[in-house]
């Protein structure tokens, strides 16, 4: 994993990858820090990571769309998947290199707030807690962009499908407020997914037996729960798609607060997707 | 040393590999022969761990690839057909990124590398990015990547392809020199290559084993057609009817002349019948002197014809 990790790591700096993300980054959190701190004399630092998160749909998929899709383009993988390496450490070595790059860029932007204590007081503890969500939200980011990148061997298909994603989630909290919340459209939006489900399982594996199986289980468990308690199918649209709401927990941090929860729902975020990644490597060994 | 049992590779209704089996033995060089297409490289690629069989599995020292991919992994360097290169490294990093990710120790990383970089002479271009190599260069920086960590099994898919004759003279007989120490398995579609090197050579075709045999043998069994080609100095007519009627000859055809007052003829005997004293006495005797003779090879496409119909009448 170290192996891997120090390889992509210097290949960001041996390519303009590394200093597109990096410059970029630092221009436009430099605008905001100069137009909201500096011009007009306001110690509110916060406010700055509050509003660049927009950023991340631009950069990272600068950051990620090379991971994977370049390997099996270039046909290293081969190298990498016939070696003593499980695929687990490769993604993660990989997956590390471009958090890496990212916390080195946001290390730099750490001098903001400092300038700023010099000339008054700032809330040191509040601007850390925004940091470490920004970092939190950024790493997750990440981690949809590497396993976009794992699904094909084009790179500027990995960039703008990994920009889409990342669009999608930005505008998910908008979505959602125009989304029916009553039961009937609830109990629709279940059985769509089990059908979904039951779909993308007979289009990977070909088993018509194991998705009608998947089907039926999946119509059970909803009548199940329908009968259990019939108001839990009430906004149920609205309370599946803020699972992938990630902005919305991120507004906690911005206010000050640092809980748990919200550190636990990223990390664990980016690791169900780096989870994905490594399953996506695995199955196209077995296909 | 290495089992393939039962392989099989399905892509959906494709069958690229279809129940194979060999063995190799401990310091085998065994050749992989066959069209493009054949399962050469996918065969290849489910005995490194790069792709599953969709059946049967591979044993390397005793250790399944699908039990333990890892310790499976650790005993073979593989080059395949495309050099996993990494261009935008210098062929030292490279080497040294492909040590770490073999897990070789630090204390004997740097004195393997020189002596491989040696072995394949590519210690002048240590410091150039791989990107600016030639074609040769990178192909030997693909086989120095092999040999790192001094695997037991090398895996060479077809290494001298894209190469200058000079070029392959020499990595052929690196590869004799490696065969020394290690067991190797080596693809090719090119026969003398395959017999130039090889003691043992697998025939494979639409996905499956048609031949295994050594080289000498092979070549015996496939050439009993007996097939020559003479230039006689003499009239066409004559010369013509004589061989025709020579015993244990089937055929003989005019291939041309190519000096005046000569006639190129190839001629095919019966099976196992060696006609070529009988011919020489013929037409010495009638007086007309053979100016050469010389066994016809077949070619691979020939030999391939062969070996499939033979099969075909077999099953």
């Amino acid at each position: 994993m170290l192996a891997v990790f120090k390889r992509e790591l210097k290949a960001y700096f041996a390519s303009p990858t590394g200093y597109i993300f990096m410059g970029f980054f630092l221009l436009i959190c430099g605008i905001f820090f100069a137009f909201s701190n500096l011009l007009t004399a306001s110690p509110d630092y916060i406010s700055v990571l509050s509003s660049i998160t927009f950023v991340f749909l631009i950069v990272v998929p600068v950051l990620t769309m090379r991971l994977m899709s370049e390997e099996s383009r270039q046909k290293t993988d081969q190298l990498l998947l016939t070696s003593p390496l499980s695929v687990t450490g490769i993604v993660l070595g990989k997956y590390f290199a471009a958090v890496a790059v990212f916390l080195l860029t946001l290390l730099i932007t750490c001098l903001y707030p400092i300038i700023l204590s010099f000339f008054g007081t700032i809330a040191v503890w509040e601007i850390v807690g925004g940091y470490i969500g920004f970092f939190l939200l950024g790493a997750a980011f990440i981690s949809i962009g590497l396993f976009i990148s794992s699904l094909t061997d084009n790179q500027v298909i990995a960039a703008v499908v990994t920009f889409s994603a990342l669009l999608f989630i930005w505008i998910l909290d908008w979505v959602i407020q125009g989304l029916p919340t009553d039961r009937i459209s609830g109990i629709v939006f279940a059985c769509a997914l089990v059908v979904g489900v039951a779909a993308l399982v007979y289009f990977t594996t070909r088993n018509i037996f194991v998705s009608v199986a998947i089907a039926v289980v999946g119509f059970g468990i909803i009548a199940g729960v329908y009968f259990a308690n019939e108001y839990f199918f009430d906004g149920f649209i609205v309370r599946t798609l803020e699972w992938f709401s990630l902005l919305k927990r991120y507004e906690n941090f911005m206010m000050g607060i640092l809980s748990l929860s919200p550190i636990v729902y990223y990390i664990t975020f980016s690791a169900v997707f780096l989870f994905l990644t490594v399953r996506v490597i695995e199955k196209r060994r077995w296909s | 040393m290495i089992q393939v049992i039962d392989v099989t590779k399905r892509y959906g209704q494709h069958v690229a590999v279809d129940h194979v089996n060999f063995t190799v033995e401990k310091g085998e060089i065994l050749g992989f022969l066959g069209p493009n297409g054949a399962g050469k490289t996918t065969t290849m690629n489910i005995i490194t761990g790069y792709i599953s069989a969709t059946e049967g599995t591979v044993k390397v020292e005793g250790f399944d690839i699908l039990e333990e991919p890892e310790e499976v992994k650790k005993r073979i360097g593989y080059m395949p057909e495309f050099p996993p290169l990494y261009m935008d490294m210098t062929v030292q990093e490279y080497l040294d990124f492909v040590s770490d990710i073999k897990k070789i120790d630090r204390a004997t990383k740097k004195r393997s590398m020189e002596k491989i970089m040696d072995l394949v002479k590519i210690g002048d271009v240590r410091k150039r990015l791989i990107k600016n190599l030639s074609k040769g260069y990178k192909q030997r920086v693909g086989l120095a990547q092999a040999l790192i960590g001094t695997p037991p099994v090398l895996i060479l898919d077809e290494p001298t392809v894209g190469l200058d004759p000079k070029q392959i003279i020499e990595i052929r007989s690196l590869i004799k020199e490696l065969g020394k120490e290690h067991t190797i398995i080596l693809s090719s579609h090119i026969l003398p290559e395959v017999s130039a090197v090889c003691g043992r050579v697998i025939i494979i075709n639409k996905g499956k084993i048609v031949a295994s045999d050594t080289p000498e043998n092979l070549s015996k069994r496939l050439s009993s057609a007996g097939r020559l080609s003479l230039r006689v100095a003499g009239p066409e007519k004559q010369v013509l009817k004589l061989v025709r009627e020579l015993e244990g000859v089937k055929n003989a055809e005019v291939q041309g002349v190519k000096e005046p007052g000569t006639v190129d003829i190839l001629v095919e005997a019966e099976m196992d019948i060696d006609i070529r004293r009988p011919l020489f006495y013929a037409l010495s005797r009638a007086e007309y002197p053979i100016l050469y003779m010389k066994s016809v090879d077949l070619t691979l496409e020939e030999i391939f014809l062969q070996v499939t119909t033979e099969e075909r009448e077999v099953s």
